[in-house]
């Protein structure tokens, strides 16, 4: 019996089938903050950052892999301005798709209601995972940890991202690493 | 100079709200506008901008730290400006029409760094902080409460004129960015 698709690979053929293409320079923003996330993207090549602008710094809070589902997940789910920017690290494609064709996909059958809801789940367990992370208080335990999910970090993310995302200065992350 | 509390932060207040207005104005440039650079040695409306950005990361905190440490005694209402920290906002002053030329220390250099996106919308969210701070200001002794500068912590200037400093330092480089963009549609 052929092994069901996982939803993301059905989301991701949806994306394929119907989505719209578009292209991004390094630097260029996919949101800012501010305007109302309408699309989910998924990054069919490069590197792009979610990350949130205060008065003095960049503060990077998620990374989206070549592969990655990924968006301005709160203001897509409440239509609330982002309070996140999202931008292309390196040269990106993306296929993306609408909140209503999302919407239309996951009503579609019982079976992408089920997966939809198990999607969200893990996703509900990462974050959690993400809220050890911060409050973890060892710069080497912090380290450890996100390495453990991403062993190809260094060699996917410019090192001041990961700084950043790691909460620790370039100078700490330096060390941590030759230690 | 001489003049009151009030009158010396509503003074900076519209400024402030003129900078805002204009560098909001800037939000419309494509990117390659907003990187022009008429020579090598002039900056481009981003190198202009986060300039300001940078002082404003040494500036803000600062300000806001001796606002929270304020001296108790209350503002007697009269503002008189301290000898060297007079002599630094007048420097900064635009005077009407000309903007004469001035090196920037190297730290504050923003030639060749990674300027983006976000550089316009760092400086909009400086401003905001800035605005509330000079609000707060209005109940504090701009005299007696006293601000270190950037260059070396020994020098500390009355609140007062280092509020004036940092204001008109905007305005002249928002100024300057202006110019860029009038220079290039030449």
């Amino acid at each position: 019996m052929q092994q069901p698709q996982s939803f993301f690979e059905k989301l991701k053929g949806l994306m394929e089938s119907s989505g719209v293409e578009k292209n991004f320079s390094k630097g260029d923003l996919l949101i800012r903050e501010g305007e109302v996330e309408k699309h989910v993207y998924h990054v069919t090549s490069g590197l792009v950052r979610v990350f949130l602008l205060s008065e003095f710094e960049e503060l990077t809070i998620r990374f989206g892999y070549q592969g990655s589902i990924i968006n301005s997940l709160s203001s897509f789910i409440t239509g609330k301005p982002s309070e996140f920017y999202i931008d292309a690290i390196r040269k990106t494609t993306v296929r993306m798709i609408t909140r209503e064709q999302l919407l239309a996909l996951i009503n579609e059958s019982d079976e992408n209601r089920q997966q939809y809801i198990h999607t969200i789940e893990i996703a509900v367990t990462q974050q959690i995972e993400r809220e050890v992370d911060i409050l973890t208080v060892s710069p080497q335990a912090r380290l450890k940890r996100v390495l453990e999910r991403s062993p190809n970090l260094f060699q996917e993310v410019p090192l001041k991202y990961i700084a950043s995302y790691l909460r620790m200065t370039p100078e700490t992350l330096s060390r941590v690493r030759n230690s | 100079m001489r003049t009151t509390n009030d009158q010396l932060i509503n003074e900076l207040l519209t400024i402030t709200e003129a900078s805002t207005a204009a560098v909001n104005k800037f939000r419309t440039l494509s990117v390659n506008e907003l990187n022009y650079k008429k020579d090598d040695a002039s900056w481009s409306v981003l190198e202009c901008v986060e300039h300001l950005n940078l002082y404003g990361d040494f500036y803000l905190p600062e300000i806001e730290k001796r606002i929270a440490l304020k001296k108790t005694a209350s503002p007697s209402g009269t503002y008189k400006a301290g000898f060297l920290g007079n002599y630094f906002a007048n420097l900064m002053k635009v005077q009407t029409g000309k903007i004469k030329k001035m090196k920037s220390p190297k730290d504050k250099n923003p030639a060749g760094s990674q300027l983006t996106a976000t550089t316009l919308d760092r400086f909009l969210k400086q401003q905001a902080l800035l605005t509330t701070l000079l609000n707060k200001a209005l109940q504090t002794d701009l005299v007696r409460t006293k601000a270190s500068i950037s260059l070396t912590p020994f020098i500390k200037l009355r609140l007062g004129d280092t509020l004036r400093f940092f204001v008109y330092h905007i305005e002249r480089h928002v100024a300057q960015a202006a110019n860029v963009i009038a220079g290039k549609k030449q």
